[in-house]
């Protein structure tokens, strides 16, 4: 059952994301369901989890993504690893943790996309990148983190508690 | 400290370490040495990227269908029909008469020296859109040909409209093709009317510009951007866009001016793939036509 849900994860996320989200993306920004996933499996399962659904996540979603250098592979990787670290630290977990974890994490891996797609180019087109994607990505992502939370600790009897 | 779900896979712990250790080596060798690893992700990506991309096409397929549906019965059946024909067929008289008015100056102009015609001609494989690339951060579409069907990177991407971009990446069965309206895309254009050249390049906003115009170059608002041909994936005279602002400062090298693409990037569905013409006769750039044509008269 778990391994089925770690394998459906990996086909059918970045699907998702390169298809119907295209039709779907208020302001042409969609979010990040591999970022959200992996910061929600390493917040909910621990680091370890975490790392390595983010590192399949992120080498999928590079084979369907223009970036090179396989930053979706090394970002969420650290996303899932980070993101299960601070839970382990956090002595409430709620929904609105969820989403703090998720677009704080949100705007890091932006930062990291962003200077590396804006290599050589003016500072203020690369700043750019803030208000017209970064941002709202970041909102985006914690708001979907958010749904997802709920229905990740109502599918699971055991996140109940939190 | 925060309660748990089970984990996710229950592995056994030496299982668990192995698999740890592999995905930390792994990283940290992407992180050292990202372009020599490249090549080798790439190509154990392949046969991942091919299991992916089933789902990809059902769900791209599914995205399709409820669109159609919805634009067909729920907006204005007819009127949505009639307008996308009209549509498709004014973007295809529109690259008609671009090809025509081209081969009209560049007859006039070189007849002497370039067999147009041949230069024009370009074969090319049809290949439809089927997703958006996974990130933000890149303009770019998911094509439904890769290697297979001889796709390659550096290939360009056209509509009978006008250019599209160019692939950036290839798996087996799809591609993916970055976009003109990206940052990290360049392509030599030329001012169809004043002939003369420049780059065309993304924005960060997903615009396009034209840099590098010669500062005494009389461009102006509505002059036609064509490809100048003279860089790899694009024959010369497929259409780029129209001029839409000249931005000149005093003290600047260059004249830029915005463009206005011709293809409406949102609404992609189908595009042709520029393959390699047959022979390497026809890639000849334009310095090299001239300097055979010169030739030609003392060898003669």
């Amino acid at each position: 059952m778990k391994t089925g849900l770690f394998v459906g994860c990996i086909l059918l996320l970045v699907p998702l994301q390169t298809t119907v989200l295209g039709s779907i993306s208020p302001f042409g920004i969609r979010p990040d369901l591999c970022l959200i996933a992996a910061c929600l499996i390493g917040f909910l399962t621990g680091q370890v989890q975490g790392l390595i659904m983010g590192f399949f996540l992120g080498f999928v979603q590079d084979l369907f993504s223009a970036s090179d250098l396989w930053l979706n592979t090394i970002t969420k990787s650290g996303v899932g690893f980070f993101a299960g670290l601070i839970a382990r630290n956090l002595a409430n977990a709620a929904s609105h943790s969820a989403f703090l974890v998720v677009a704080v994490f949100s705007v890091f891996s932006g930062v990291v996309f962003m200077v590396s797609s804006r290599v050589g180019m003016d500072i203020g087109d690369v700043l750019l990148g803030f208000p017209s994607i970064l941002l709202p990505q970041a909102l985006f992502d914690g708001l979907v983190a958010i749904a997802a939370y709920w229905v990740a600790t109502r599918w699971t009897p055991e996140a109940s508690s939190f | 400290m925060i309660g748990r779900v089970r984990p996710l896979f229950l592995w056994s712990a030496s299982t668990r370490r192995l698999v740890v250790g592999m995905v930390i080596i792994a990283l940290v060798l992407l992180f050292l040495l990202p372009r020599q690893t490249q090549f080798l992700l790439q190509q154990v990506g392949k046969p991942v990227a091919d299991v992916v991309s089933v789902p990809l096409e059902m769900m791209a397929d599914v995205d399709r269908g409820v669109r159609n549906w919805w634009n067909q019965y729920i907006a204005l059946q007819g009127i949505y029909e009639q307008n996308r024909d009209l549509q498709v067929k004014v973007q295809n008289l529109e690259g008609e008469l671009n090809q025509l008015r081209e081969q009209a100056l560049a007859s006039q102009r070189l007849t002497a020296l370039l067999d147009f015609q041949e230069e024009s001609a370009m074969t090319t494989l049809a290949a439809r859109v089927i997703g958006r690339s996974a990130s933000n951060w890149y303009h770019g579409v998911v094509l439904n040909k890769g290697e297979d069907d001889g796709v390659a990177v550096e290939m360009g991407v056209v509509t009978p409209a006008g250019i599209v971009g160019y692939i950036v990446k290839v798996a087996s069965s799809t591609s993916i093709a970055l976009l003109i309206t990206d940052p990290n895309v360049a392509v030599t254009g030329l001012i169809q009317r004043t002939r003369d050249e420049g780059i065309v390049q993304g924005t960060a906003q997903g615009f396009v510009r034209m840099k590098y115009i010669p500062p005494l170059a009389a461009v102006k608002e509505g002059d036609t951007v064509v490809t100048s041909g003279l860089t790899g994936g694009f024959p010369r005279g497929l259409l780029i866009g129209q001029v839409l602002t000249v931005g000149e400062r005093e003290g600047d090298l260059f004249q830029t001016a915005h463009v206005a693409p011709v293809v409406d990037f949102g609404k992609l569905e189908e595009v042709l793939i520029v393959l390699p013409p047959p022979s390497s006769e026809s890639t000849e750039s334009i310095g090299n036509i001239l300097t055979s044509q010169e030739k030609k008269p003392k060898d003669s």
